[in-house]
């Protein structure tokens, strides 16, 4: 192809607007990210990062249990006083929740009424989601009523719920333990499966009432459910033992 | 005639993949500096039609206009004048000026084209 005198010129023109256009556009493109943007972004990496954080403490606090469970029961091997206590001792961790238990028991499974919603909206468009969502509070009743029905040890979503443990609601999540949690809500109680479930289907109970408003929620009864330990630390700043008179 | 559009491409590419890092703040200077190299290439393409082509002023025009552009921008930036929009214009109307002239300059190319082919086949 023959080159006119005026190709060679032009192109090197259109290369360099070209250059500056795509650069421009670029800047352009990247201011996009508004400070606000750019502040939420931060905000996760920071959230993401102390989950990570936390994850690890709780590994270590479990290795560190582990560890313990060895000690005290080389411990008390071989002397009936300590074996005593040591009896004692994981009677009160299944009850402080710090080992992992298994036994008969039962799993409630709650989501939010999704299909309710869905229902009401369109026969009422100002129907409000919140109303069909499950709450803190549905969460809390049915814990109680499990306790109620015997249980002797209940877990939210793999979360064990101890002496301490905290149930409340942090925007569009539910947390317990300080995790969040997502529907649906996998309820594993351990316990007398029978009575259990009589005490949830009560007709005042939590559960009939959540079952009557149209939620999807079921009740299954097993041999053997598994629930593991609570991952957090115990921390006494205010109570200490009352001294013996 | 492929050979400028094959220019841009490379442009648009290279620009593409250095990615050269400007503050937001120069951004709008750069823009002002982009319509003036847009300019300049649309006059160089009317130039081409009006038989009146010359490799140097297409040249120090592209350079002294966008430099000036982008100068002149940030000097009444600094001076609380809006002065890019005095370039914006003038730019502006001189693309679509020169773009109209193309067109206008294409279409009767075209049409004369057609005209002769017409001729010819009566002709024969």
């Amino acid at each position: 192809m023959r080159l006119k005198n005026w190709q060679l010129p032009l192109a090197l023109v259109l290369f360099m607007t070209g250059i500056l256009l795509m650069s421009v556009l670029q800047v352009l493109h990247n201011q996009d990210e508004t400070p606000a943007q750019e502040k939420n972004h931060n905000l996760v990496a920071m959230i993401k990062r102390q989950e990570k954080e936390l994850n690890n403490l709780e590994k270590s606090i479990d290795t560190r249990r582990v560890s313990l469970d060895k000690y005290q029961k080389s411990l008390s091997s071989g002397q009936l006083e300590t074996e005593n206590l040591q009896y004692q001792l994981d009677q009160l961790k299944m009850l402080s929740g710090v080992s992992d238990v298994e036994g008969p028991g039962i799993t409630v499974i709650l989501d939010d009424n999704k299909k309710g919603y869905e229902v009401a909206k369109s026969k009422n468009p100002e129907a409000n989601a919140q109303d069909y969502l499950i709450h803190d509070k549905h969460l809390l009743y049915i814990v109680y009523e499990l306790r109620v029905g015997g249980a002797e040890a209940i877990s939210i979503n793999k979360q064990r719920i101890t002496a301490s443990s905290d149930i409340r609601c942090i925007g569009t999540m539910i947390q317990v333990n300080t995790k969040g949690l997502a529907p649906p809500y996998v309820i594993n109680a351990i316990g007398d499966s029978s009575r259990m479930a009589s005490v949830l289907e009560n007709t005042d109970s939590q559960y009939n009432i959540l079952k009557m408003a149209g939620y999807p929620v079921q009740i299954e009864k097993h041999d053997k459910v598994v629930i593991g330990s609570y991952k957090g630390s115990y921390q006494f700043s205010y109570a200490q033992p009352k001294e013996e008179q | 005639m492929w050979v400028p559009i094959l220019g841009l491409v490379i442009g648009l590419l290279i620009g593409l993949v250095l990615n050269i890092p400007i503050p937001g703040i120069y951004a709008k200077y750069l823009s002002i500096a982009v319509l003036a190299g847009l300019d300049s290439a649309f006059g160089g393409v009317k130039s081409i039609f009006d038989e009146k082509f010359d490799a140097g002023i297409l040249l120090t025009g592209f350079f002294t206009n966008t430099l000036l552009a982008a100068l002149l921008a940030y000097l009444g930036d600094q001076l609380g004048v809006d002065l890019y929009l005095a370039a914006v214009f003038a730019f502006g109307v001189r693309l679509f000026q020169n773009l109209a002239m193309i067109r206008r300059e294409l279409l009767a190319r075209w049409s004369r084209k057609r005209r002769l082919a017409k001729a010819k086949v009566k002709g024969s």
